[in-house]
């Protein structure tokens, strides 16, 4: 009782004071006022930042993606990083067109796939990788994810690693039953090594003849493709 | 409950309550507490007495608010010394070039009887070269009260520093300053019986102005009732070195000046001063602190000359990087790690280490390439918790507002903008890498 009589007595202590009021209100209100103004805006839309040429050619390059069933997240993401790290118009077009264009490939390529694993296919293109080699890609597998081997894939190129070598090295990892540990592995070793000043070629070609040769997990064994049955025993 | 304990309670709560906050705020905010035992050989503090020093920061990348203070507990009764509230905002940085505006209000109990007040506002212009050197200029006003000075004092200053080292090799990084501050000001002088003293005076009549020094200061009281006292123009000059060096858990901080002004302005125990003090970091938020020396008289805000000893414990909850360098800088390349992890509620924890940082910010699509504040946890652990639905992820990193570039330890491909993203993979079954 007597903290609270306590707090009564220093608050109307305060307002006693106006001019101290008038401070605490300033204090707050240029603490919260920014913030709750925030709230009541829409959010606007970051596209409007780029000049009207650049905004619409992206507007014509997402409604595209849109028509053709192409994840447009991807190129509105591609478009909001070209903003935030402050490149002119032109080249976010640039970007946003390749990425689109790498989308259709991997879309041909892949087939009917999930939008990451499309959007992680795009990645290999755009870094340079064949797209025939993504076919090795095509055989959905059940419980098995291969947004890893993907990634390390466009990494490796992205290196300098040659486009040749990782191409067919990591499409032969994976179609080995290679797991996600394994390609990290494979790109931590490689990385350590180009640090080192090693040529990423020759540190890629001494790392992958370490890589744990995996044991194939047979189709037909309790994971088998969906879908695409024969597809994997074919291309090997 | 008097006010310096109300003063103590209030933000001593401030801490504990809002650094858990921390993460579900769009700002940084950051607080340790630091208890010790604190000597002084002379001024008006009791002997030897238990230290109190909380600190409260709230930052975002261009703007900062910190609060911070000192309580003493003597004699069975807790009192508070001095607390500060400062606000600072810096600009980016253009071709190097960075503007910073600060505002401070303080207030100084250096007795139970007599408080002093002081709200000063400066500007500086920062010019950095990279970030390994750099050097400021500036000036603005101070305005104290209940103290022997009766004008707003001008404060111009400069500096220089560089950056030796790296957090990353054996020998740490060691930043060295060196700063040159003036003061100038009216204050009230006591005249005495000599003719040196009444000709530095600009002027002999009657101080008349000195309400408030009267009823604080009793020596200046006699001699303002007795006319024996009149305005003077005064000026000092501090020329103040400082090192900061740190390796692996320990910091090491040491400093000396030399005030420069006749002998009106500068009394002779406040011309030459220097102190050290060690932090040994036993945990991400605990550390054990050392430290002595001697500080010089602080006139505006009617602090004396003393020396102290302390030793004590720091507990941060965030601890506070000790920055002798008075702006943030540019780093590149002194993220040390960087995971994932994943979190309570389907959240995934960004998880990164790099030290003596002011902060850190990521961005990728999961933000829609928004910068996104991480939270620091310990002494050079940084953590943001989001929420990362499966799928590969794009991601840079930058700290203290330097260049964007991706993690260490993730694959990472060009971004088509001249640069490189990390990629996060986040399986749909288990946390990310």
């Amino acid at each position: 009782m007597s903290l609270v009589r306590g707090l009564a007595s220093r608050l109307t202590n305060i307002a006693a004071h106006p001019a101290r009021c008038a401070a605490a209100a300033a204090l707050a209100l240029a603490v919260a006022g920014p913030t709750l103004l925030r709230g009541q805006e829409p959010e606007p839309d970051r596209l409007a930042k780029l000049d009207i040429s650049s905004h619409y050619a992206i507007n014509v390059l997402m409604d595209s993606a849109n028509v053709e069933g192409l994840p447009a997240k991807a190129l509105r993401s591609k478009a909001y990083e070209g903003i935030a790290k402050k490149a002119d118009g032109r080249q976010i077009v640039a970007a946003v067109r390749r990425e689109l264009i790498a989308l259709r490939v991997a879309r041909v390529q892949l087939g009917d796939v999930d939008d990451e694993e499309l959007m992680a296919a795009a990645d290999v293109v755009q870094a340079g990788g064949k797209p025939a080699q993504l076919s090795a890609f095509k055989p959905r597998i059940k419980n098995r994810s291969d947004l890893q081997a993907l990634t390390i894939w466009a990494s490796l190129m992205a290196r300098g690693v040659p486009t040749e070598d990782a191409s067919s090295a990591i499409s032969k990892l994976w179609q080995d039953g290679a797991d996600d540990a394994t390609f990290q592995s494979l790109w931590n070793n490689v990385q350590s090594d180009i640090l080192r000043g090693l040529n990423p070629g020759t540190a890629f070609q001494n790392r992958i003849r370490e890589a744990p040769a995996p044991s194939r997990t047979p189709p037909s064994k309790g994971q088998p493709p969906e879908g695409q049955q024969g597809v994997r025993e074919g291309s090997e | 409950m008097s006010e310096p304990k109300v003063a103590i309670v209030t933000l001593t709560t401030a801490l504990l309550v809002a650094a858990p906050m921390g993460p579900r705020l769009a700002a940084q905010i950051v607080s340790k507490l630091e208890a010790g035992q604190y000597t002084v050989s002379d001024g008006a503090l009791p002997m030897s007495a238990i230290r109190f020093a909380p600190t409260f920061e709230w930052y975002r990348p261009y703007a900062k608010i910190s609060a911070r203070g000192s309580a003493f507990l003597s004699d069975q009764q807790l009192q508070i010394a001095d607390g500060i509230v400062s606000g600072t905002f810096t600009s980016p940085t253009v071709y190097g070039v960075r503007a910073e505006m600060l505002g401070n209000a303080s207030r100084a109990l250096d007795d139970r009887s007599l408080g002093t007040d002081q709200v000063d506002v400066q500007t500086r212009v920062h010019v950095l070269f990279h970030d390994y050197g750099g050097l400021w200029f500036g000036g603005g006003v101070a305005r104290p009260w209940r103290v022997a000075v009766v004008s707003s004092a001008d404060v111009a200053d400069a500096g220089l520093w560089t950056k030796v080292g790296d957090l990353t090799n054996t020998f740490g990084v060691a930043t060295f300053t060196t700063t040159f501050t003036n003061f100038s000001f009216s204050k009230i002088a006591a005249l005495h019986d000599t003719m040196s003293a009444a000709m530095s005076c600009s002027s002999s009549t009657p101080v008349t102005n000195v309400a408030g020094v009267v009823s604080a200061m009793p020596a200046l009281s006699v001699a303002a009732s007795t006319s024996d006292a009149c305005d003077r123009q005064s000026r000092f000059s501090d020329l103040e070195a400082s090192v900061r060096w740190e390796f692996g858990p320990v910091q090491l901080i040491g400093q000396m000046g030399h005030r420069f002004g006749d002998s009106y302005d500068v009394t002779p125990d406040s011309r030459r001063w220097s102190s050290a003090s060690a932090t040994m970091w036993i945990s991400d938020r605990v550390a054990l602190i050392a430290g002595g020396g001697r500080q010089p008289a602080l006139p505006l805000r009617g602090l004396p000359a003393r020396s102290f000893g302390m030793a004590g414990l720091e507990l941060a909850y965030s601890p506070i990087s000790k920055s002798t360098v008075p702006v943030a800088l540019p780093h590149t390349v002194l993220v040390r790690s960087f995971e994932t992890r994943p979190g309570a509620n389907g959240m995934e924890k960004i998880v990164i280490r790099v030290g003596g940082v002011e902060g850190v910010e990521v961005m990728g699509d999961f933000s829609d390439w928004t910068p996104l504040t991480l939270t620091r946890r310990g002494r050079d652990l940084w953590e943001l918790a989001l929420p990362l639905a499966a799928g590969v992820h794009s991601i840079n990193v930058r700290v203290d507002g330097g260049p964007w570039a991706p993690p260490p330890g993730l694959p990472t491909i060009r971004d088509g903008f001249n640069g490189e993203v990390g990629l996060v993979v986040i399986s749909r079954d288990k946390g990310g890498h």
